[in-house]
């Protein structure tokens, strides 16, 4: 197991580096281009691959992870995001049987599926740390779009994520390539 | 990819319960007044925000250069204009200083004090916040330029928000567009007080502000000063929207911002030396005579 850990240090930093582009283009590069309403949450994306894709025990703390790098960008801090993707990764390890990313269209539909799921346990949470439903519901209007947006890139950025995890799924979780 | 065996479930069940656990941690511990980084997250800040920098200023450079160009073309006209609005304008300073000398003795006369003047450094945005959520802007000045945690950021408009997360060459502001943010304000015609929050993208709510006080649209709002983090007299902005119920004790009140916060490019951070603002509350309190 120590190897095969080791094993995903390398894609996961190459992984962090794509989170890091992805979140200075959030960030800087659309507010610069006047899209300053609404962000687009890449960080869902790496999660939701890494729940689609990567069958690892390690999965919860690479997830952690990457929230706590996503957290450089933003004040929500790194807790939230950790426990709704872990959560849906959970639910997706039992769903993965059935769901099978054959296409781009499939790509779409299933991580626009688990954005909404995000969204509810998100908003929950929110619910339950301020009380405040005028502020989810506030939140769900900018949701769609967003999330709308992210979907319709999820086939490139799983195809740029594939390219980097390619050798690693094979030898490291014992993928038939 | 091959279904793990039980015996592999069983470690991933008890990282993902840990996980989870840490993650629920996380979220409770996360304090709503500003964030104390760790020195890890100050590096990744300081080591990340610089590409944003450089980004936003290439984009800068870029627009300067066909500004500088048409501007010139126009400048010429301009500038007779300009020296009218000059002299106009040394008239009205000539004014103004009489009105703060006057200002000073009266302050004297009510044994009022000096005031503290706030040290400033001129800031530029370099980013947003990466969650729509949080309406949070990132500026390229941090701990090294003397900013602390809770300045004021302004600008010439009004007021932007309070330092909530440094670095030490970065800072992140929440704005008063983040419904986290509260400011203590006042009505400047009425000095009717209540609690400021952000609503929208462009609107802020003015909340607890009684039925019976006369406030109207086109009301300026002011920061009260109390809260120890935004000094008095800053404005925030103007009443556009006032719903006024037949029952409850409060009325619904929106504010239309000062400061456009979608054209906002500088900001300016009001800090104090050794906290001598809290100070001089703490002495109020201590010695009310």
């Amino acid at each position: 197991m120590k190897l095969k850990l080791l094993d995903t240090l390398f894609p996961l930093g190459l992984t962090l580096l794509v989170l890091l582009a992805l979140e200075i283009v959030a960030t800087t590069v659309l507010p610069m281009f006047g899209v300053s309403q609404y962000r687009l949450p890449f960080n869902i994306l790496i999660v939701l691959y890494i729940g689609f894709k990567l069958e690892t025990p390690a999965m919860a703390v690479m997830i952690l992870v990457v929230q706590y790098f996503h957290s450089f960008f933003t004040i929500e801090g790194w807790g939230m995001g950790t426990f709704a993707g872990v959560l849906i990764c959970i639910i997706i390890s039992y769903l993965r049987d059935l769901m099978h990313l054959t296409s781009a269209t499939l790509t779409i539909l299933l991580t626009m599926l688990f954005q909404m799921v995000w969204f509810v346990i998100l908003s929950l949470l929110i619910y339950l740390r301020w009380g405040d439903w005028n502020y989810i519901l506030e939140k769900f209007w900018r949701f769609i779009p967003e999330s709308i947006t992210v979907s319709l890139l999820a086939p490139i950025i799983f195809y740029v994520l594939d390219r980097i995890w390619k050798g690693t799924l094979s030898e490291a979780f014992g993928e038939e390539a | 990819m091959k279904v793990l065996s039980e015996d592999r479930q069983r470690p991933k069940i008890i990282v993902n319960v840990i996980v989870l656990c840490v993650a629920l941690f996380g979220v409770s511990k996360t304090d709503v007044k500003l964030s104390k980084s760790s020195a890890f997250e100050r590096l990744m800040v300081d080591s990340v925000a610089p590409l944003q920098k450089s980004i936003m200023q290439s984009k800068q450079w870029v627009s300067l250069l066909f500004e500088d160009y048409f501007n010139n073309v126009a400048a010429s006209k301009n500038n007779r204009s300009f020296k009218k609005e000059i002299s106009n304008l040394k008239n009205k300073i000539f004014k103004y200083e009489e009105l703060a000398k006057e200002n000073k003795r009266l302050k004297d006369l009510l044994k009022f004090g000096e005031e503290i003047k706030a040290q400033q450094v001129l800031a530029q945005i370099v980013a947003w916040d990466a969650s729509s959520d949080y309406k949070v802007i990132r500026i390229n000045k941090g701990a090294r330029d003397g900013i602390k945690l809770q300045s004021t950021a302004v600008t010439a408009e009004g007021i932007v928000g309070y330092v909530y997360r440094l670095t030490d060459h970065f800072a992140d502001i929440l704005t008063i567009l983040d419904t986290k943010n509260r400011v203590d304000a006042i009505v400047e015609r009425t000095r009717s007080h209540g609690i400021i929050e952000g609503l929208s993208n462009d609107k802020c709510l003015m909340k607890y502000v009684t039925r019976i006080e006369p406030v109207i649209i086109n009301d300026v709002v002011i920061t009260s000063g109390l809260g120890n983090i935004y000094p008095k007299g800053i404005k925030i902005g103007t009443i556009s929207r006032i719903d006024r119920e037949s029952y409850g004790i409060t009325q619904h009140i929106e504010i239309t911002p000062s400061v456009n916060f979608n054209r906002l490019e500088e900001v300016i951070i009001l800090f104090f030396k050794r906290n001598e603002l809290h100070k001089v509350e703490w002495d109020v309190l201590d010695n009310p005579k």
